[in-house]
């Protein structure tokens, strides 16, 4: 099939000097035709009157082909048999009787239609007045939708678009709203679409008028009319190229600034986060992690700097990328070649792979789980009374103590841990308090963990220290359980077990009652609920229902535990737990905040005891 | 009126099957299609024809070589199909019940 069918006009107009009219080259499927200037227009005229005539049908552009074929060889035959250079205005008359005007055209098919071989083309008639929804592909800003329905209503597209503008400013319902119309209302392709979508009659008067407005508003489109005789090829535009489409033009429009604005934004955003990603690791990398909330337990992992590479560039990476696509866009740059960008997807895909591995090698070492028990007996004391208490204190390993200076610059004070730590660190120890089948209390102590099998876990377990000391009727308890060695943290947990006799009373306070599983209420047991804080404690005693709230004159009388007053506590100090000493550390600060504010105890630096 | 929807429907009845006929001589270019169909008066134009043909080639009844022409560009040939065959021996036989249809109508009219 040949490949042009329009009528192609050329620049060059030349002058036949015999009758002195002005003439035109033509190009007619590849036959190139001198042809009058007066010839032409009326060949033009015809050949408009045909495609439109045509255009409706789906074998348009092949029977115009033909016609047009029909006539180029029409044209060579009567140039060849008169011996002449151009066609004149006769000739195309000639042609245009031989071949047919569009009226016998228009009685034939009616002809067709009555012997019922009715052409797709006039099915519409009925609904020839009415209005059809129909995007506008004329009169758009973005998808045509806002003009459709400004057809529909025959009212201007501006009050329109005024109305999806306003509803934008809602939450982007009109956004929403115009997207959806715009994927379900279906584009005006043909003329007889645009027609109904302004309500303009079905017939062939019609098509003239709205042929005619067109050619006298966009002067010599026949492109447009190419365009018009291929509805197939249009029908196959979907909603995404035709998205894509008005996306681009946005972009080189109205939108370009906003656009840019929104990039830079997104940019500076990636750079940040990059910075931020590794500010973070750099830190973490360097201090170990202790001095940024971060339980160090999770950093002593053997080949946590690998993890940390792995973790950085599975971040940066799409980051990185991010900026560059955007600058590019943004700034019209090359973006990323190929090689570069695969060469970064590897590294990302190996990152995750690394991070996989270690990710799942860490969760090994926590598939079993051991433990064991240790029970001691404590020292009764006369009236049955026992002050529960917490103990804070923070402990250091002989490094950290000299190389931090402790003993001259913290002289006097007492170093405890900050609350603010407790959230991130794993909760390791739990009190659960019971009554003692025996007339003096009983402290049993379980210790678990996990691992990647039970010698594993139970080693984990004894691995650990928990620091319990008695001074007379005070039991004081760690506030966690401490590692011995510097490995990962597996889950290892003490629960504590206090079995004290039948009628003995505990007295309990809100730091260490935070830790207890039996639930006791505090505040109704408060012995002075106007001015109680934190510390004060709450008197409960054991009865064979268990734990009981015991306000009487002869507890509230023994407000204070009595080691406030004793004010020695070197003397009295009991450790146990020393499993595994081998890394044990060797110095202890213990916490005095019972005592009033002003007056400070000195540090009790004391040697740790070897069973 | 009436008349002139009669004739027209009548002539159309039996213009595809004419044109099948016409091109069932041989393989033949449009133009002598309507050189054969003017000679038989039944179409005048030219433009009338291309539709048609289009149609009938879309329907799988004709099928058309291009030809190299001496005189302007390539030309369609048009040949009938082995269906356009068939239907044109349905047309056939059609055509004969119609024809005694008609004559036996007819006679004795006079």
């Amino acid at each position: 099939m040949p490949c042009k069918h329009q009528l192609k006009e050329e620049n060059n107009n030349r002058i036949n000097f015999n009758i002195m009219n002005k003439t035109i080259i033509i190009n007619i499927n590849g036959t190139v035709f001198h042809i009058e200037e007066q010839a032409y227009e009326l060949l033009k005229e015809y050949m408009t009157d045909v495609k439109r005539h045509f255009f409706n049908s789906a074998d348009s552009l092949e029977i115009t082909t033909d016609i047009e074929n029909r006539i180029a060889e029409m044209f060579t035959e009567i140039l060849a048999r008169e011996a002449r250079q151009a066609i004149i205005d006769q000739d195309v008359t000639a042609v245009i009787e031989q071949m047919g005007s569009v009226k016998d055209f228009e009685n034939a098919e009616e002809e067709g239609s009555a012997a019922g071989f009715a052409e797709p083309n006039f099915t519409m008639g009925a609904g020839a007045t009415t209005r059809r929804l129909f995007r506008d592909p004329e009169d758009h800003l973005i998808g045509g939708v806002c003009a459709g329905i400004a057809n529909y209503f025959d009212i201007k597209a501006v009050w329109v678009r005024l109305f999806f503008a306003v509803c934008f400013l809602f939450a982007g319902t009109g956004a929403m709203v115009y997207i959806i119309l715009w994927i379900i209302v279906p584009k005006a392709l043909t003329r007889a679409d645009k027609m109904a979508m302004k309500g303009e009659p079905l017939d062939l008067q019609g098509f003239k008028r709205n042929f005619e407005a067109e050619m006298s508003t966009v002067g010599g489109r026949l492109n447009e009319l190419r365009q018009d005789a291929r509805p197939l090829a249009f029908q196959t535009r979907d909603f995404i190229s035709d998205f894509f489409h008005h996306l681009t033009t946005f972009f080189g429009g109205a939108g370009k600034i906003l656009i840019k604005v929104l990039g830079i934004a997104i940019i500076l955003a990636c750079i940040g986060g990059s910075i931020a990603i590794v500010v973070l690791l750099c830190a973490t990398w360097f201090f170990g992690g202790d001095n940024f909330s971060v339980p160090d337990t999770f950093f002593n992992y053997a080949y946590i700097n690998q993890v940390r590479v792995a973790f950085a560039l599975l971040a940066i990476i799409p980051l990185t990328t991010l900026v560059i696509l955007i600058s590019s866009a943004v700034f019209n740059t090359t973006g990323l070649n190929r090689s570069a960008g695969y060469t970064l997807l590897i590294i990302w895909i190996s990152s995750l792979g690394i991070l996989l591995y270690h990710g799942s090698r860490v969760a090994s070492e926590f598939r079993d789980s051991a433990g064991f028990t240790q029970t001691m007996n404590l020292k009764p004391t006369p009236n049955q009374v026992y002050y529960l208490e917490l103990n804070e204190t923070r402990f250091l390993t002989h490094e950290d103590s000299t190389r931090l200076n402790i003993k001259t610059r913290f002289n006097n004070m007492v170093l405890t841990d900050d609350d603010d730590n407790d959230d991130l660190e794993p909760n390791s120890m739990r009190i659960e308090i019971e009554r003692s089948d025996v007339p003096y209390p009983v402290l049993v102590e379980e210790f678990t963990s996990r691992g990647s099998n039970y010698e594993e876990a139970l080693s984990n377990a004894r691995n650990t220290r928990y620091v319990f000391a008695q001074q007379d009727s005070v039991l004081k308890f760690d506030y966690k359980l401490r590692r011995l060695d510097n490995k990962m943290w597996h889950g290892e947990e003490v629960k504590l077990t206090l079995r004290i006799p039948l009628n003995a009373t505990v007295m309990v306070n809100d730091k260490i009652n935070r830790y207890i599983n039996n639930s006791m209420n505090l505040w109704d047991c408060s012995p002075n609920p106007e001015n109680r804080n934190n510390r004060t404690f709450s008197p409960f005693v054991m009865t064979t229902e268990g734990l009981q709230c015991k306000l009487d004159s002869a507890v509230t009388a023994v407000q204070e535990p009595p080691v406030q007053s004793s004010n020695t506590p070197d003397t009295v100090i009991v450790v146990q737990g020393k499993r595994n000493t081998k890394l044990t550390p060797d110095t202890i600060y213990l916490d005095s905040t019972e005592a009033p504010a002003p007056v400070r105890k000195p540090v009790v630096i004391r040697k740790y005891r070897k069973k | 009126m009436l008349v002139e929807n009669t004739q027209t429907q009548m002539r159309k009845g039996i213009l595809e099957y004419c044109i099948l006929c016409v091109i069932a001589k041989g393989e033949i270019y449009a133009s002598d299609i309507i050189a054969e169909l003017k000679k038989a008066q039944l179409l005048v134009v030219e433009g009338t024809l291309y539709p048609l043909l289009t149609r009938l080639k879309n329907n799988g009844l004709l099928s058309y070589n291009w030809v190299e022409s001496t005189s302007g560009p390539p030309r369609k040939y048009y040949v009938l199909s082995p269906e356009g065959r068939q239907v044109l021996e349905q047309l056939d036989k059609t055509w004969q019940e119609l024809y005694f249809a008609v004559q036996t109508s007819i006679e004795g009219r006079k």
